[in-house]
């Protein structure tokens, strides 16, 4: 189904969602950076950036989330399983490589057993995305086979058509029945071919020659070349919308507690360290090998999808300056270098 | 739709003292149907969890032969285990599982079998020496070469008795040089050594392997000299994990998920992964 909207109506489609009984969470301007939050009126939403500084993976997957309470009482324990966290809510503007990151992600929560917690939030949640228009020096979606109007992963995709128009566009059976819910905010789509304002995003390398070069040099020199710089911060894994690595820790009084998920990163030493000390990952080389390995060939083998959206957000955020296109660029060209294996 | 996340309790009828630091506990399901239901097969692992302190791995020590309760051997070593001892008869504990792979024992059937551990990874092993033991006639030889640093160290000294007095078990105890008391009746020497005196033929039959690194490094040899075939020789691994469940992304060994695809591989198996240990 394609309709138009026009940014006149976007007070009467967050009016609209409240009554439908949505929570709105929308891209939200805060000094310089932009912020996917919840937003309670439609002249909080700002649109005019290139991407927001968190990924949409903290509504499905929360930095922080009960799996379990319990209470403790002598010889006893008795459990609660936690409720009302999957909400119904409507992501209004987020990006397509977000959206993407949605699918790609169902396959690790879902293999071989489904994380409830995960699942319901997806059922709950419906996403309205909003083609790029523009782009900046970091975003390399189309090296990992997307595009700035992507519609993997979005239930409904607005493209801008003119300063003030959007192209909609239903993805998904919950994306219709989203538009028509709050039929009376669209207008007809204009007839002809629209002006679509989509971003150019440049190619910066051939994916499928990433894969057969990792599958060569797990012993290679590049993994610690590339992570000298590094402080093992974990900011690019934090902000990653695919890194899913999670722990599982006990929070509590004496008499009662929760048990908590909360995210973790491969590039903490903490991370694989045994009890004894050992730590299988004991370099932070052997972290940032793991760490691409992850997501360009061990999640390709098993679940047939890359584990990067090329967002560009790791890179955006390091502080030490690492840019992971820029190693997949080395990566990706190496097969015509001399192969210099340790 | 069920919570992964969610253990069973279980109560704590009776524990052990192994060796210093190390103690089994045997759990009884608090819930008799979910007890009934529960199944496991020797190699699989769990998570127990002490309320307030968290979640720890280990295998489940017990063999699938023995109902009604599962028993598990920890060392005092980190915050979970050193909660794990605070407990007593009685007191509730969590457990999710059972996880994993298990020894393919069936596979095994009408083969000698050889048993090879080293110190605390003599639990993980102990479920299958029993399961074995316990299907006896379906096996022909079975050696037990276990190794510890000092006597006092070594496990299940009861059970290392009960095996003793088995015509049907060869049993080797060793314990490292200086680790042995005057009346030490065993072996004393490194558990590589040990294997290359005394393990037997090769000719149709399996070994099975556990232990700390250092152990198995110098151990996988000694059985390749004589005469294993990588395919014939098992081994459990232990990696850090938090779910079990193949999510959240650490006990991988290149791209083997040791809780998925794991604990059990063959020398083989591991041969063809990454040096990521």
């Amino acid at each position: 189904m394609e309709k138009l909207l026009n940014k006149n109506s976007f007070d009467s489609l967050i009016t609209g969602l409240k009554k439908q009984g949505y929570k709105t969470i929308a891209p939200k301007k805060d000094n310089k950076l932009v912020t996917l939050e919840e937003i309670q009126d439609a002249n909080e939403i700002s649109l005019d950036h290139v991407i927001t500084n968190n990924s949409i993976k903290e509504f499905f997957f929360p930095k922080t989330e009960k799996i379990l309470s319990y209470t403790i009482e002598k010889n006893k324990v008795e459990m609660e399983e936690p409720e009302g966290f999957a909400v119904k809510s409507v992501i209004f503007g987020s990006r397509p490589c977000d959206a993407f990151s949605l699918p790609v992600m169902d396959k690790v929560f879902n293999w071989d057993c489904s994380d409830k917690f995960w699942v319901e939030r997806r059922e709950a949640i419906t996403i309205v995305t909003v083609a790029c228009d523009k782009c900046d020096s970091y975003c390399f979606c189309t090296s990992v086979g997307l595009a700035p109007d992507a519609k993997q992963g979005s239930d409904v995709l607005l493209t801008k058509i003119s300063n003030d128009e959007y192209l909609v566009e239903t993805v998904t059976e919950k994306g219709e029945n989203l538009v028509k819910e709050l039929e009376s905010v669209f207008s007809d789509p204009p007839s002809g071919t629209p002006d679509r304002q989509v971003a150019t995003v440049e190619k910066k390398f051939e994916i499928d020659k990433v894969k057969p070069w990792l599958d060569d040099n797990f012993q290679h020199n590049v993994w610690d070349e590339f992570s000298y710089k590094c402080i093992g911060c974990g900011a690019c894994t934090f902000v990653c919308p695919t890194c899913h690595c999670f722990d599982i820790v006990d929070e509590c009084t004496m008499t009662k507690g929760d048990r908590v998920k909360n995210w973790d990163g491969c590039q903490f030493t903490m991370f694989t360290m045994h009890t004894s000390g050992h730590n299988p990952r004991s370099t932070q080389g052997m972290r940032w090998r793991q760490r691409i390995m992850h997501k360009f060939k061990y999640y390709v083998e098993k679940f047939d999808s890359t584990l990067c959206v090329g967002c560009g957000r790791c890179s955006r955020v390091c502080p030490a300056d690492m840019n992971i296109s820029e190693m997949l660029e080395i990566i990706a060209t190496e097969e015509n270098q001399p192969v210099s294996k340790e | 739709m069920d919570n992964i996340y969610r253990p069973y309790l279980m109560n704590i009828g009776d524990m052990t003292d192994e060796a210093p630091g190390v103690r089994t506990f045997r759990l009884n399901f608090s819930n008799e149907e979910e007890g009934n239901k529960f199944q496991f097969q020797t190699g699989q692992f769990g998570l127990y969890s002490v309320f307030g302190a968290g979640e720890s791995t280990f295998c489940i020590a017990s063999s699938p032969t023995k109902k009604d309760y599962i028993e598990c051997t920890f060392r005092q070593a980190g915050r979970v285990t050193n909660a794990l001892r605070e407990l007593n008869i009685g007191d509730t504990l969590g457990f999710r599982g059972p996880y994993g792979n298990m020894f393919p024992i069936e596979k095994w059937e009408g083969k000698n079998l050889v048993f090879v551990a080293g110190g605390i990874a003599l639990p993980p092993l102990r479920s299958v020496i029993w399961n074995c033991l316990d299907l006896r006639d379906k096996y022909k030889n079975v050696t037990i070469i276990y190794g510890a640093k000092t006597v006092a160290d070594l496990v299940y000294k009861d059970e290392l008795k009960e095996w003793n007095a088995r015509d049907d078990v060869n049993l080797v105890t060793t314990v490292d040089p200086g680790g042995e008391t005057p009346d030490w009746a065993g072996k004393v020497g490194f558990v590589p050594t040990v294997v290359e005196e005394t393990a037997p033929d090769s000719n149709d039959t399996i070994a099975i392997v556990c232990g700390p690194p250092i152990m198995i490094k110098f151990t996988l040899p000694v059985l390749e000299k004589l005469g294993f075939k990588q395919d014939k020789v098992y081994t459990t691994l232990e990696n850090r994990m938090k779910c079990g469940l193949g999510k959240c992304g650490r006990c991988n060994i290149g791209c083997t998920y040791v809780c998925k695809e794991g604990p059990v591989f063959t020398a083989e198996e591991i041969s063809k992964m990454p040096d990521e240990f």
